[in-house]
């Protein structure tokens, strides 16, 4: 089960995982505009309705932090430096402009060092709340509508409800089918790999969305003409975490002897998961989504009933994974100086046991050099659900 | 459970006013008041600083309990690191905001055995009523901190409501969205009224409020007219003592007692300005804290630098105020409203000055200002590794202002605000015994 066989998607997904960058790149030569964001909060449907391409810039863990740390400190969140650091070393040259989401602190109390080192000739802070009530939704449309008046001022073209909607239309395509593909991980054995999925999510936010979708449907159609049948593994495991760009830790524990079949990652099921509501003002939907719809550490959530119900209502969503993904076990793979998740991981291990899944939590530096400290722990990890 | 280890003897920072020699018994008394509130049972409230709300609970008469100054203590006790291991022990990372670390440490440790941790710094911190987060463009722990404390507290009530301001951009003007901005706050401030009438039983008086309001405004003043007098030469007031007076500015905001003081250290200031008596007698050159928190644990850094002649007239961090009167506010009736559009005008004070040097933003324009105002010959920075609300983009601040303006001589130390671990004295203290090398060597040209 892997792309060395495939003559199909799986291939140009490896080709793009691989060479990230490299169809943006072919596009701006063709005369597209290509523009940078990070983070699953950027709502990426108004920048492709402006006419751009939206590029999600990554880090990569195989090279060292170098350039970054001369403007930005190295108490940053060190996915954050990695993407600096790439972006700083030229492999985003094709981006015309960056938008960068009022996420956590790492991301936004940055944007001025994007924003001015970076000097390209566009950038925008959306300038996203953290509650998530009527006053915040109100206030999250207001500032949806001054990124949408930015943009345009940029382009000098207007962004129509109509090119809006086509674009909602497009990424809630995308949505399903990523959802579609993640069926395919709920047999025993899962007809696709952990690693394999993470890579294509990782090719589809480089990439058009329209390219996107027909390279999703391409795996789907190969895996499922899929003729030898993987080996059965032992444990099926789940990974939780903030921003997971590179497939290096889901190897990690497929080749230690587990599948990964399920996430709640970016990119992977918590950006995926959720679709734009189709509404009079597209504004509307897109608003409701990102702020309230994406579960992530970053929004808060006022908690109304008991603690058993609060902890359902933040966390809820990995129960229904561990349940409906048949999960043996889920890693908590949190990075360091990351304060949403940190904050979380009490809460989330005592919520995930209470479900009845084991839970590894690891903390890691986004670099290759702590690889083999891991390993021993998720060796550890995968004898103690083995014993079970 | 961690058992309790005996804090490192540590010494007492020389202050340079009398103001400042104060505070240490105002935080005192306040923490008292909190324990003495809980047995009243008077409803006690978790707060953040600056966060929009001190006129508010000051005028429900709801005590608050200033984590962060709790955290704060316990670094200046240095017996913080019993509560750091604490929290650890419960998986939270050791480098997450050791503010929100070494509470969440303390109250773990309070619900898990019932009473106070033995011999806890000035008493300890009560158990709250409510606890009361923000959510603002910046510091996530201010959102997350009280929701991972209601993990050992599930049933104590937390309220976020979001406080942004608008960042600076260059396609638009601050003014083009300032108006749903403070619609925002105001209708966040009015449900955190709701839910404190709610849950403490208070009911808001809006004539107490404006009269706070009022006392806070003309604090404001008072702070600022009173930290300006800091640009003579010599100074008489340094950073060490600022890291005192933010006490009665950011913990006691709205009452008459922070007024008060503040007009005491201004009388302070103009004697000891008449009398020429500066911090030290000989002083050689004059620094800006240009950005980070204190390491609360190693204070007498500043008698150090001032031990070299060097002093600090002006400070960034903690300097969270402006003259009310420069800040363009309407005339409105509802103090909820005033609250909104000071937060507002606060934060973007600097947006049109930054918008006139090419380069610049709000930040490096602030820097540029303290500089030219108070005579700054190098700025020092500190970055406390486990804070990434007010630290990241200092050294991006410190190249622009050599890009836009002018090279000055720099120093950016490194350790934490409470986490003595990090910290290393020799090592500091020769990074400042070379930065006054580099001071001495550009006066001298």
């Amino acid at each position: 089960m892997s792309a060395e066989n495939s003559t199909g998607g799986l291939v140009t997904v490896e080709g793009y995982y691989q060479e990230y960058g490299s169809r943006a790149r072919e596009l701006k030569k063709q005369g597209k505009r290509i523009m940078g964001y990070l983070c699953a909060f950027t709502p990426v449907e108004i920048i492709a309705a402006a006419g751009f391409v939206p590029f999600r810039i990554k880090g990569d863990v195989n090279e060292p932090i170098t350039k970054a740390d001369t403007e930005m400190e190295t108490i940053v969140c060190p996915l954050v430096r990695s993407c600096f650091d790439m972006a700083l070393k030229g492999k985003y040259e094709f981006l015309e402009g960056i938008v960068i989401p009022h996420a956590c602190d790492s991301i936004s109390t940055t944007y001025s060092v994007w924003k001015n080192t970076l000097n390209l000739p566009y950038s925008h802070l959306i300038d996203m709340p953290h509650a998530t009530g009527e006053p915040s939704l109100n206030f999250y449309k207001e500032i949806l509508g001054t990124f949408r008046k930015s943009l345009s001022k940029f382009t000098g073209k207007e962004i129509s409800d109509q090119s809006l909607n086509q674009a909602i239309k497009l990424y809630n395509q995308n949505r399903a089918k990523v959802r579609e593909l993640y069926g395919l991980r709920k047999a025993s054995p899962p007809l696709i790999s952990g690693a394999e999925v993470a890579k294509l999510l990782i090719a589809a936010v480089s990439i058009p969305v329209e390219e996107a979708n027909q390279l999703i449907d391409d795996v789907i159609k190969e895996v499922k003409q899929r003729k030898a049948v993987p080996a059965a593994k032992p444990a099926r495991i789940m990974v939780v975490g903030a921003q997971v760009d590179d497939v290096a830790f889901i190897d990690l524990i497929e080749d230690s002897g587990a599948w990964v079949v399920a996430d709640d990652l970016c990119p992977g099921a918590r950006e995926f998961f959720a679709d734009v509501d189709v509404t009079k003002n597209p504004i509307d939907g897109i608003a409701e989504r990102y702020l309230r719809k994406i579960k992530c550490g970053r929004t808060f959530r006022e908690k109304k009933g008991d603690y058993e119900g609060y902890l359902e209502e933040r966390f809820g969503h990995i129960g229904r994974f561990i349940k409906d993904f048949k999960v043996d076990g889920v890693v908590l793979y949190i990075y360091k100086y990351c304060d949403p998740y940190g904050f979380d991981v009490p809460a989330m291990k005592s919520y995930i046991e209470s479900v009845g899944a084991p839970v590894l939590y690891l903390e890691d530096e986004y670099s290759m050099s702590t690889i083999g400290r891991l390993r021993t722990r998720i060796q550890a990890f995968l004898e103690l659900i083995g014993s079970k | 459970m961690t058992e309790e280890k005996k804090p490192e003897e540590r010494k007492k920072r020389k202050t340079a006013t009398e103001a400042a020699g104060r505070v240490g018994p105002m935080v005192k008394a306040a923490l008292a008041e909190n324990l003495r509130a809980k047995e009243e049972g008077k409803p006690i409230a978790y707060s953040f600083i600056y966060s929009g709300y001190d006129e508010i609970i000051r005028a429900m008469d709801i005590v608050p309990a200033w984590t962060e100054n709790y955290a704060g203590i316990c670094g200046v006790k240095r017996d913080a690191q019993r509560f750091l291991e604490k929290a650890e022990s419960e998986n939270f990372s050791r480098s997450l905001c050791t503010y929100a670390l070494c509470g969440l440490g303390f109250d773990s440790w309070r619900e898990e055995t019932g009473e106070m941790p033995p011999n806890p710094p000035w008493g300890g911190q009560a158990r709250p009523t409510v606890m009361l987060g923000s959510g603002q463009i910046i510091c996530d722990p201010r959102y997350k901190w009280y929701q991972a404390v209601q993990h050992y507290m599930p049933d104590v009530p937390v309220f976020v409501g979001g406080l942004p301001y608008p960042p600076y951009e260059d396609d638009y003007d601050y003014r083009d969205v300032q108006d749903y901005y403070v619609k925002y706050i105001v209708e966040e401030t009015r449900n955190l009224v709701a839910f404190l009438e709610k849950h403490t039983g208070r009911k808001m008086n809006w004539d107490r409020l404006s009269e706070v309001v009022d006392i806070s405004d003309r604090t404001w003043n008072m702070i600022s007219e009173a930290y300006d007098l800091r640009k003579a030469v010599p100074c008489p007031m340094g950073t060490g003592d600022a890291m005192n007076t933010m006490v009665p500015m950011t913990f006691m905001m709205g009452t008459q007692e922070a007024y008060d003081f503040f007009k005491e250290l201004y009388d302070e200031l103009k004697i000891k300005i008449a009398n020429k008596e500066g911090i030290i007698p000989d002083e050689k050159y004059r620094l800006l804290w240009g950005g980070g928190l204190p390491s609360w644990f190693a204070l007498t850094d500043f008698n150090y630098f001032n031990s070299k002649g060097a002093v600090f007239p002006a400070e960034v961090t903690y300097r969270l105020v402006e003259p009310v009167y420069e800040l363009d506010l309407p005339k409105v009736n509802d103090p909820l409203e005033h609250l909104a559009w000071r937060w507002v005008k606060y934060w973007t004070y600097r947006h049109d000055k930054a918008r006139k040097r090419p380069g610049s933003n709000p930040d490096v324009e602030r820097l540029i200002e303290y500089i030219e105002e108070y005579k700054i010959d190098g700025v020092v920075m500190h970055e406390a590794f486990s804070c990434r609300s007010w630290h990241p983009g200092l050294i991006w601040q410190l190249n622009q202002l050599k890009r836009v303006y002018r090279d000055i001589p720099s120093l950016i130390l490194e350790s934490d605000i409470v986490d003595i671990s990090s910290y290393n004295e020799a090592d500091t203290r020769a990074r400042i015994d070379a930065f006054i090398d580099t001071l001495e060597a550009v006066k001298s040209r």
